[in-house]
């Protein structure tokens, strides 16, 4: 076996160093930067969980549940998908992000803002979770001019634009929601000593006025409809509407109804804004826009059934298995989501600690490892890039399968499912011994994974790069 | 002169050096090369990629017309990239499609 190369030793073909190379997409440091502050938010969530169980076995409406639960999805779920929505949006949809300088500007609101809001959250000041929500909220309409300007300029528009362009609406309404809720729960006793005219009179009535409309409706509602339109509306969502370009790419394969994969992402939308309405209102009407929904879901299960047997390239490497189980997890969560949202349902412990099962598997189960499963191949893929992009023609260069362990990444699945059945069972048992022995299985699985991307990020010291075979002569 | 002269076969095996480094195949096996002109030492080549935001785009390009300098005999080589007909899974050659194709 050859004795890997420094890239400062790559074999010269012709002439000088070769040029950096760029296209559609942006700078690696720019995804990067996202991810790797979403990995370490996802360290510390699965290390409170350990340290402090009782956030899962207790019921969800409390301060350290909702710290805790932002922890995940604002600084794991969302950090990781704005970062990949920079790379894989222009490259997904043919066309170039607007700004890279914007999206640079957007990380630094954008980590401010989640820090400061699950810090508040957890020391329950709500007066400072709407302040640094706002700072989020700058961070998140940078975020939605850059993929506006972006899709505006999307050469040919088809179903997963407009998936994308429905997940941004969503998430824009999901964080106005929040911040009407936080206003709800502030205190306005100062407003009567402020003077007229200097604006903050006027603001503070405004939330004011905000958090009368907000307190008509049923606060667990409130939060339970917010929570819907981020995870279903913006997650969920753009799992779904990304597979259908993701998956083709990776698997060498085509969608095979294109009527199909629309209405999985129309019926979706519908079931969600119809959700959020009756889960607002606490309608029985619920269960039939969960019903709505559900069915968006399983017509993108068939036509993803679909894709896989079309496929050219037999192989599944542990990303995509990771991808599939996550979207497999789907099953259980919708069949949750139809329980809960049955019409009568008596609200006892059990079903209390039911939602917090709900919960749980859609933001770990589904979400998570279904983006822990696209880092597998994103990761590996933006390193490889940074990295031997130069080389390509010039050298022999390894491949992203190459970066990785495939055991540590099975191992790491097999973790992570024993993690998510140990977790589920405990928290419907209220058990907090056994949801901190689910958490460490988790933290092992995070390790494994930490493990491997530490693995991909050692080609940018140590580069694997060979000289090509020496030219042959051309045949008669 | 070259004693050797080059054949479109050459020219193939050449390309085949070119990686695509997640999906593990040579841009010959995977469809990607449209038409190849040889002119005395002067290689012209229309190629297409998996997807027209595919952001290894230049390096893909640069790295095949490098891959066609390093072969005896050319002393020029064009590599353009062309997305009509756009490439689908179909023009994957059966071979390279096979699970027993070694990937490097």
């Amino acid at each position: 076996m050859e004795a890997a190369l420094p890239i400062s030793a790559a074999p010269d073909v012709r002439t000088s160093q070769p040029k950096q190379v760029r296209a559609t997409a942006p700078s690696v440091s720019l995804p990067l930067r996202f991810m790797l502050t979403g990995l370490v938010a996802l360290f510390v969530a699965a290390g409170w969980i350990i340290a402090k169980p009782a956030i899962l076995a207790s019921y969800h409406y409390n301060q350290y549940v909702i710290a805790a639960t932002h922890l995940v999805v604002l600084g794991f779920i969302c950090t990781v998908v704005m970062g990949a929505m920079y790379q894989l949006v222009p490259v997904a949809l043919e066309t170039k992000l607007y700004s890279e300088r914007l999206a640079k500007w957007q990380f630094v609101f954008h980590v401010v803002g989640f820090i400061g809001m699950v810090w508040m959250f957890n020391v329950w000041d709500m007066k400072q979770v709407g302040h640094f929500g706002s700072v989020l909220a700058v961070g998140v309409g940078l975020f939605v001019y850059n993929m506006a300007r972006t899709l505006w300029r999307v050469p040919k528009w088809n179903f997963v634009a407009t998936a994308i362009t429905a997940a941004l609406v969503w998430f824009s309404l999901t964080i106005f929601v929040g911040l009407c809720i936080a206003a709800a729960k502030c205190a306005y006793e100062s407003t009567e000593g402020l003077a007229a005219a200097d604006g903050v009179k006027e603001m503070i009535t405004g939330l004011q006025l905000v958090a009368k409309v907000v307190s008509r409706f049923d606060a667990i509602g409130a939060m339970h409809a917010h929570a819907h339109l981020g995870v279903v509306g913006f997650f969920v969502l753009l799992i779904v509407g990304v597979s259908y370009r993701l998956i083709p790419m990776f698997m060498l394969t085509e969608v095979q109804s294109k009527r199909r994969a629309a209405l999985s992402i129309l019926l979706l939308n519908l079931g969600l804004a119809g959700s959020v309405v009756t889960i607002l209102l606490r309608s029985p009407l619920k269960l039939m826009f969960a019903g709505i929904a559900v069915a968006g879901l399983a017509i993108f299960g068939w036509e993803l059934r679909a894709m896989l047997r079309a496929r050219k390239r037999p192989a599944l490497d542990w990303g995509l298995k990771t991808f599939l189980v996550a979207v497999a997890l789907l099953t259980p969560v919708c069949l949750l989501s139809l329980t809960l949202s049955w019409p009568g349902l008596p609200m006892n412990q059990f079903f209390s600690m039911l939602e917090n099962v709900y919960g749980f598997l859609g933001l770990f189960g589904v979400v998570t490892l279904a983006i822990l499963g696209m880092l597998h191949k994103i990761l590996p893929f933006l390193v490889w890039f940074g990295v031997y992009s130069p080389h390509v023609g010039r050298a022999q260069l390894p491949l992203t399968s190459h970066m990785v362990s495939e055991r540590a990444q099975a191992a790491g699945l097999a973790t992570y499912l024993a993690a998510l059945s140990i977790i589920s069972v405990a928290v419907s048992c209220e058990s907090e011994l056994w949801v901190r022995v689910g958490g460490v299985f988790l933290f092992t699985s995070l390790m494994l994974f930490g493990y491997n991307a530490a693995k991909v990020f050692s080609h940018f010291r140590k580069p694997q790069i060979k000289p090509l075979p020496a030219a042959k002569p051309a045949s008669p | 002169m070259n004693p050797n002269p080059l054949t479109e076969s050459t020219i193939l095996d050449a390309l085949r050096q070119v990686l695509d480094p997640e999906i593990g195949m040579n841009i010959v096996d995977l469809g990607l090369i449209y038409d190849v002109k040889i002119a005395g030492s002067e290689v012209r080549v229309a190629m297409t990629l998996t997807t027209a935001g595919c952001p290894m785009s230049e390096s893909i390009r640069s790295g095949a017309e490098w891959a066609l300098l390093n072969l005896e005999g050319v002393t020029t080589a064009h590599v353009e990239l062309v997305f009509d007909p756009p490439w689908h899974p179909g023009m994957i050659s059966q071979t390279a499609a096979s699970p027993s194709t070694p990937t490097i």
